[in-house]
């Protein structure tokens, strides 16, 4: 299906990350914070020119919204009231 | 940093518009999987990095150990009883909605799954459902973590593994790398199985 090779090379690219930020670490300190900026913009960009070419998506907008809204607003509040309540319960750092 | 994150966003919605409408100046397929994945992959590779350089971090994973799968599970089950709350608001098929719910975010499978299972009239609004989850996640990232440090990756569900996990880390930090991508790559296992077993409930 769609879970394919894209997500052996995420999890790859994550690994030798942090593999190589590992070996990295006694050395010099280097500042990524712009360098990962700038990729965050260009990858919300390229979701946004996504989202606007999808034809099928902006079309089905008008027609399903109202009840999309409703059911990904519940979605979220209950994932959200459910991981309030186990962080009670279970400690997580 | 939001309304940075805002306005790429804007842009590209209307730069990808135009795109279309203008018939595929740029190829579609190109932008949207070539570009896109590159960028994905560059970034997963630069906080993976930055995650290995952080000292602390490391004791604070080793600390969290197997309880980081309690997160993944509670999203989960969040998500679906929102699902069904939600049928019994809007009067609809209960078993269908909690299967929308349960795509976590994930829209490209939600959305043909829930026509396979249910019918091509739920295709529609398993893809809407998870797409406005991811795009919620990003857009209020900066308020929700101040609600929970974790509130961001319970938003993104299944997203937390790729699309919204640079967002994620930007604002909730370092150590909150692994425990992201350990939510969203659970959760997007679950995904197809839980869909897919309460199709068969039904």
């Amino acid at each position: 299906m769609m879970f394919d090779l894209m997500v052996v090379i995420f999890v790859i690219a994550l690994v030798f990350g942090i593999g190589l930020g590992y070996v990295w670490r006694e050395r010099k300190r280097v500042n990524l914070g712009r360098v990962t900026f700038a990729a965050i913009i260009a990858l919300i960009f390229l979701m946004g020119f996504n989202i606007g070419s999808d034809n099928v998506l902006l079309a089905s907008m008008p027609t399903v919204g109202v009840n999309a809204l409703v059911i990904v607003s519940l979605t979220i509040f209950f994932s959200l009231v459910f991981v309030k309540i186990v962080r009670k319960m279970v400690k997580l750092e | 940093m939001i309304k940075y994150i805002l306005a790429a966003l804007a842009c590209g919605i209307i730069v990808g518009y135009s795109n279309s409408k203008l018939g595929d100046v740029f190829p579609n397929r190109f932008v949207s999987y070539y570009l896109f994945n590159a960028c994905l992959i560059f970034l997963l590779f630069v906080m993976g990095f930055a995650l290995g350089a952080d000292k602390e971090a490391a004791v604070k994973i080793r600390k969290a150990g197997l309880k980081i799968l309690a997160l993944p599970l509670t999203i989960a089950l969040g998500s679906i009883v929102g699902g069904i709350v939600s049928g019994l608001v809007l009067r609809i098929d209960l078993f269908a909605s909690a299967a929308v719910s349960a795509g976590y975010g994930w829209y490209t499978l939600a959305g043909p799954l829930m026509g396979q299972m249910f019918g091509p009239e739920w295709s529609a609004l398993g893809f809407m459902v998870n797409f406005l989850r991811e795009l919620l996640t990003i857009i209020t990232v900066s308020v929700m973590v101040r609600v929970d440090k974790y509130a961001p990756i319970a938003l993104g569900g299944a997203t937390t593994m790729d699309t919204t996990l640079p967002v994620i880390v930007r604002y909730c930090g370092s150590d909150a790398l692994m425990t992201a991508f350990t939510s969203g790559f659970t959760l997007s296992i679950m995904a197809p199985l839980t869909i897919i077993t309460i199709a068969s409930f039904r």
